[in-house]
């Protein structure tokens, strides 16, 4: 009987234990929020990183000229976005890191909330349905929606789409824009640009509606054998997404935007990417 | 001090409970159940997403699985008769079949059927990328089949077709009426498991391309948790989770008993 009340002793003093450890714990994370959230300067340290010292970022890759495998780069990945989010990083003096994830989680929040990352880059355009879930910086992208048919098909415009299989990216704006306006269209959903590419090489669909850079991209990459007939100009606007109530950091991420754009960096980002012979190139003022 | 061996265990068991305990109550301190019922249990997500969830994403899931399944099945019978059958070519071509697909994983097979072979030979299964995608999962579970059918008829005692040939029957007579029956009831428990895992496997369609009618459950989540009333949770994750649940569960129960009253009859 003794030793087991000594037995019964021990593990309730090793709970009372493991319990004022989890109460130290969650009294430390609350103060770090309260001074990350508390000042409006932009020092690195209150900026409530996932991790110290490193801008991470996340990024439904491929998605050219957006994103791309870039094994020269120091990320490891290149594109317009994520050259921009490097000056970022650069700017704020923090290492750069970019996570490949699904665009889903994305621009559903769930992944900045889980702390998977500290932003997203990826082609993102600002919506209020998607704000009500993610703060966004300052939009530093003018996106046009448009339609890459065969060449040589008998979809000229979005309104003959009626009836035909149009390919879009599920829960994008192109998707959005396409159900608001190409209702009677059979509107098939792909998981990326990379799917839709090969079911309209596979003859799976008849057209693709999506972001226009990435459907001027699919037309290079085709030699002619697809063509891009009608743009749609949807006043949408990229943004880089961060976790709601995070407003150090789209302050700061704000801050280098701008000084990127004074410096005449932005632009020399936007004509690597967007060459005056590019179609795209008509899309930013 | 001593113990008895019998205190020794109960002292034992005493400290596993007071761990077990420490466990469940560190857990229920450390978890923030506002934020889990938010993001995992949001009413307006299961109220506001119902219909499509179970009219359109559960149904079409059971019916991909269904259809799956029986092509399956019928060229896992036709791969394990080519297996046995007297002429070695035919053998070769089902074992390399067999090794093939058990070999690669359903999510590629599906990505070459549905996008890879229309572009290669200008040839598109029917039904769009969804009857590809159901061919491609029949292909895998096919060759699944072919082995547990195999198993199966291994398992029918030799005795049982020696007799039935020595009472001047044919060997595909043999087959069909004495050796195949008998086997098909030793497989049912794992054809059911192959059938499980079919329902899960139906997920991988999203990849290929879904118009909005042809969506089964996890490619409807995803959806969910980008818009409708529970957009930004991951709520509709959970509420398809339960569905799978709710169609798998009883099925594994049903392989538990049919396995108890196989080991009884025996």
């Amino acid at each position: 009987m003794n030793i087991r009340s000594l037995w019964t002793a021990t593990a309730v003093a090793g709970l009372v234990l493991s319990l004022s450890a989890c109460g130290s714990d969650d009294g430390a994370d609350a103060g770090d929020t309260g001074t990350g959230t508390g000042t409006g300067d932009v020092a690195a340290a209150d900026l409530d990183l996932v991790t110290d010292g490193t801008l991470t970022v996340c990024s439904d890759v491929p998605y050219p000229p957006f994103e791309d495998f870039d094994e020269s780069a120091p990320s490891g990945f290149s594109g317009f976005d994520i050259d921009i989010v490097q000056a970022v990083a650069d700017g704020l003096g923090l290492d750069l890191a970019v996570k490949d994830s699904s665009f889903d989680g994305l621009q559903s929040g769930l992944s900045l909330n889980a702390g998977e990352c500290d932003l997203a880059a990826s082609a993102m355009t600002i919506t209020d349905d998607r704000k009500k879930n993610l703060d966004f910086s300052e939009g530093y992208y003018d996106s046009l929606q448009s339609l890459l048919v065969p060449a040589g098909s008998d979809i000229t415009a979005i309104g003959d789409l009626a009836g035909k299989k149009v390919g879009v990216q599920q829960g994008t704006t192109g998707e959005a824009y396409t159900k608001e306006n190409a209702a009677d269209a059979d509107i098939i959903a792909f998981p990326s640009n990379a799917e839709m590419f090969q079911a309209i090489q596979a003859g799976q669909v008849a057209a693709l509606l999506q972001d226009l850079p990435v459907n001027v991209d699919n037309a290079k990459k085709s030699d002619g054998k697809f063509e891009i007939v009608e743009e749609y100009d949807t006043e949408e606007t990229y943004g880089l997404a961060i976790k709601k109530g995070n407003t150090a950091l789209v302050e700061a991420v704000d801050k280098q935007l701008g000084e990127l754009r004074e410096s005449g960096e932005y632009d020399t980002l936007y004509d690597k990417y967007f060459s005056a012979d590019d179609a795209a190139a008509s899309t930013d003022g | 001090m001593a113990m008895t061996r019998r205190q020794r265990q109960r002292t034992i068991r005493m400290v596993l409970y007071a761990v077990f305990v420490a466990l469940v109550v560190v857990v229920l301190l450390l978890v923030d159940w506002e934020s889990v019922s938010h993001n995992f249990f949001l009413t307006e997500g299961f109220t506001g997403n119902w219909q499509d969830m179970i009219l359109v994403a559960a149904k079409n899931t059971i019916l991909y699985t269904i259809v799956a399944f029986i092509g399956g099945f019928v060229l896992g019978v036709l791969l394990v008769l080519m297996k046995l059958a007297p002429v070695a070519p035919f053998r070769w071509v089902s074992t390399a079949y067999i090794e093939l697909f058990r070999g690669l994983p359903a999510l590629i097979v599906i990505i070459f059927m549905g996008l890879g072979v229309p572009i290669a030979f200008g040839w598109r299964p029917p039904g769009g990328t969804v009857g590809a995608g159901l061919v491609a999962l029949m292909m895998v579970s096919g060759a699944y089949m072919a082995e547990t059918l195999r198993a199966g008829i291994e398992a029918v005692p030799k005795g049982q077709s020696e007799a039935a040939r020595s009472l001047g029957m044919s060997a595909p007579w043999t087959m069909t009426s004495i050796v195949m029956p008998q086997a098909l009831r030793i497989v049912v428990p794992p054809l059911t498991n192959e059938l499980v895992i079919l329902i899960k496997d139906t997920s991988l369609l999203f990849v290929i391309g879904l118009a909005a009618s042809q969506k089964e459950l996890t490619t409807m989540a995803r959806d969910f948790m980008a818009s409708g009333p529970s957009a930004g949770t991951a709520t509709s994750l959970v509420f398809a989770a339960l569905l799978y649940l709710a169609i798998t569960l009883p099925l594994t129960q049903l392989v538990a008993w049919m396995e108890r009253k196989q080991k009884r009859s025996r």
